[in-house]
């Protein structure tokens, strides 16, 4: 070091792609567009963010600032696989490079600084570098400076255009004293110092590490870190035992990415539970390819929270994803290897009691994912609210390989729906909906069959349901429902109107007609 | 006994200190309007349950609601027709669901097995009949991890009897003096109104039953979950 500053944080160049997300869907940063998830903006367009577009709102909020936003769906395969071009250029550069995410790479500069000469020369270059890959697509910007969330946030901070930003070595708390403290992203850690008022990076490093140990534990600990401008987790010198690494040997070699995605993922578990037994957590991890021709691509991947097993098996797929498109290799690939290249001990998560929450999650994971291997990725599903209109349409059912079934899934509540849906048959729903609905039989009080005019009136009372050549005497009715379904779409158009039924024997059902045929669609069970 | 001038007794707190329960005595908890249908006045693990009947599906949910809590996991076999919107209605948290469509009848013993090792409850509705060496195993070792095996077919195709059935039946419904008494379902009548509320009589018999237990709740009740019965 050059300084006479004892210091953890590791000199690091950051390379920024801002609004990638946006910049995947190859829509230029002109024109108004933003990505979201479950309705929120997570990215948008500098255009959009002109017009009042922010990140968090609602699509109707959104729309309401900007009434032409381009309105896209995440898609983090996709932003995944064209970011790694980028990736590949920076290899030319030096072989440590580490990818947080996509739109997001950084690397030790040490040697590639001292090859290039100097700091300004380095980030200059990998300027030069990385401009010619975008294509003019979007931007990237260039920050070096003592760690990796130093370097990121001068990224961040620093206005378009302007080149390269360089912070001197020990210039880092310097630098963040002044910045928010929510820069730190953490919001429930960030509210409580809010309201301790500890706005700023500089108040929260001036505390004792002591204090901030006793008070907010370990994930404190590392916030205080990155306050004053050191590495979150200081470097454990233990190197990981090499038996730790998982291998997979394919044969014959795979050439799709499903296959390679779906080792990936079992060979992710069993790291995993490698690392659990040894007590330690992963957040940086080397992800090895070998093809049939010898070919070996080797790339680094940084998690700032300890890495999930399903963390970890994205990572893979991305990273495979991104080669296989590529040009670059069409031989197929004969060996995947996961090596932990950055442990640190596993302090962070507390079990409940009993065997808490989480662990209960991770013993769900597994029973899943065996009975994945066991009946295809797509027969093991769980639930999610949508809107709908039918009696069973408000929930649908995804595979669960997709869902991470740990964490807390605002989709699965009933309120996750605001928007009223007309024509929706009123609470209670029918407890059995039919998959494969049997046609039926409705006769009036006069024996013809009961027919539902395009005003949506019935042709007589109905008196009669013929259920499998039984008939039952509807004592009481309700209805009918017209629902008129994608009247925009020829092909998807559907007429159908609904009734309720009581019979006989104290059963109810939910009749549903369409093109004169009338089928008993479910029952209240 | 209370001396005099002692600050009164921390309820809270006596339930936190008190002697630990053993898992073999922890009961899943019941909706309290159906805890007369139990002889523990709750579902020990391990037991087995057919639900029969009008209303059969609606009474599973409920008791899922209940039993579940917080943090218990379900899992639904073989049952497509299940419609999730009525679990979430009556009080199922749908983040703890996990739903197999329809397992091939050759893995059907295999997949039940695996469930019953995780998760708190067990839902099955066997597409045929379930062969006596599988049904006893799958059955102890429901007993031995503590798992609520629940019949969606009120155990039908099941050679062994199970521990508690339940029946849910309602009145028959019929005209009296020109106008509809409906026993079962109130707020639907002669082409107006919604099905609204249903009043059903449950019978619970079985080996474990003691003698037949019988309750009348509304299920759905007015607001759409289990409700008490009033006598009109």
């Amino acid at each position: 070091m050059t300084t006479g500053r004892r210091t953890t944080a590791l000199r690091t160049a950051v390379v920024w792609c801002p609004d990638w997300p946006v910049v995947a869907w190859g829509v230029p940063l002109s024109e108004p567009a933003a990505v979201f998830v479950a309705n929120r903006v997570v990215a948008c367009s500098p255009a959009a963010r002109q017009e009042g577009v922010a990140v968090g709102q609602r699509r109707r909020e959104a729309q309401s600032r900007c009434s032409d936003v381009a309105v896209l769906d995440r898609d983090v395969d996709r932003e995944a696989r064209l970011f790694e071009p980028v990736a590949v250029a920076l290899d030319a550069l030096t072989p440590r490079i580490e990818v947080t995410g996509p739109g997001l790479v950084g690397f030790p500069t040490r040697g590639p600084s001292r090859f290039f000469g100097g700091d300004h020369a380095l980030a200059a270059r990998v300027l030069e570098v990385v401009t010619p890959v975008l294509a003019g697509r979007g931007e990237a910007r260039v920050a070096l400076a003592d760690g990796v969330f130093t370097a990121r946030l001068v990224a961040r901070t620093e206005e378009a255009g302007r080149g390269p930003v360089v912070l001197p070595v020990g210039a880092s708390p310097g630098f963040l004293a002044d910045l928010s403290i929510e820069h730190l992203e953490q919001p429930e850690l960030t509210s409580v110092l809010i309201r301790l008022g500890l706005t700023t990076l500089g108040s929260f490093a001036g505390l004792e590490a002591g204090d901030i140990s006793g008070r907010f534990g370990v994930e404190g600990l590392r916030a205080h870190r990155l306050a004053r401008g050191e590495d979150g987790h200081p470097p454990d010198l233990r190197r990981p035992a090499p038996d730790l690494a998982v291998t997979w040997q394919f044969d014959p070699p795979a050439d799709r990415v499903e296959t390679c995605a779906f080792v990936a993922k079992a060979l992710a578990d069993e790291l995993h539970l490698c690392l659990e037994a040894e007590g330690l957590a992963c957040v940086r991890i080397a992800i090895e390819v070998e093809t049939e021709q010898g070919e070996q691509h080797v790339r680094l991947w940084r998690h700032e929270g300890a890495l999930s097993a399903s963390a970890l098996a994205d990572r893979a797929r991305w990273q495979l994803d991104g080669w296989l498109h590529t040009a670059r290799s069409k031989s197929g690939v004969v060996r995947l290897t996961l090596v932990p290249d950055e442990v640190i001990p596993a302090s962070g998560r507390q079990l409940g009691f009993w065997g808490g929450r989480a662990e209960r999650a991770d013993g769900i994971t597994r029973t899943v994912a065996r009975l994945q291997g066991l009946l295809g990725s797509e027969a093991v599903s769980v639930p999610e609210c949508r809107g709908g209109r039918g009696p069973g349409d408000q929930v649908i059912l995804l595979p669960a390989a997709a869902i991470d079934l740990g964490a807390e899934r605002a989709a699965t509540a009933t309120a996750w729906v605001t928007e009223p849906w007309p024509g929706r048959i009123p609470p209670p729903s029918p407890a059995r909906v039919r998959i494969d609905p049997p046609s039926i039989e409705v006769v009036d009080t006069v024996g013809r069959s009961v027919a539902v005019s395009g005003r949506g009136e019935l042709s007589g009372i109905p008196a009669l349901v013929g259920i499998e050549r039984r008939r039952h005497r509807i004592m009481a009715w309700a209805g009918p429902w017209p629902a008129d379904e994608r009247w925009w779409d020829a092909a998807e158009h559907r007429r159908r109107a609904r009734l309720q039924v009581v019979l006989e024997d104290g059963s109810a059902h939910l009749l549903v007609v369409e093109q004169g045929i009338w089928y008993l669609e479910a029952t209240y069970d | 006994m209370a001396l005099p001038g002692a600050p009164p007794l921390d309820l809270a707190l006596i339930e936190q200190i008190a002697p630990l329960t053993l898992t073999g005595e922890r009961l899943l908890a019941v909706p309290s309007l159906l805890e007369s249908l139990f002889i523990w006045g709750g579902i020990p693990p391990g037991w087995s349950i057919g639900v029969a009947g009008n209303g059969a599906w609606s009474m599973a949910m409920a008791i899922w609601a209940e039993a579940l809590g917080a943090e218990g996991w379900i899992a639904i076999v073989g049952a497509p027709d299940v419609n999730l919107v009525t679990a979430a209605e009556l009080g199922v948290r749908l983040d703890r669901v996990v739903v197999i469509e329809t397992p091939p009848t050759k893995v059907w013993t295999t997949v039940v097995g695996a469930l019953i090792e995780a998760f708190d409850i067990v839902a099955i509705a066997p597409g045929g009949p379930v062969g006596l060496r599988d049904a006893r195993r799958l059955s102890a070792r429901a007993r031995e991890q503590g798992a609520v095996l629940f019949h969606l077919d009120g155990a039908r195709s099941w050679p062994t009897a199970v521990d508690l059935t339940l029946t849910g039946s309602t009145q028959k419904a019929g005209w009296q003096g020109g106008s509809w008494q409906g026993g079962s379902w109130q707020g639907v009548g002669d082409g107006h109104g919604h099905l609204r509320a249903r009043c059903l009589r449950i019978d619970a018999v079985g080996r474990r039953a003691g003698r037949t237990r019988s309750t009348t709740v509304l299920l759905p009740g007015p607001d759409g979950v289990l409700a008490p019965f009033v006598e009109p």
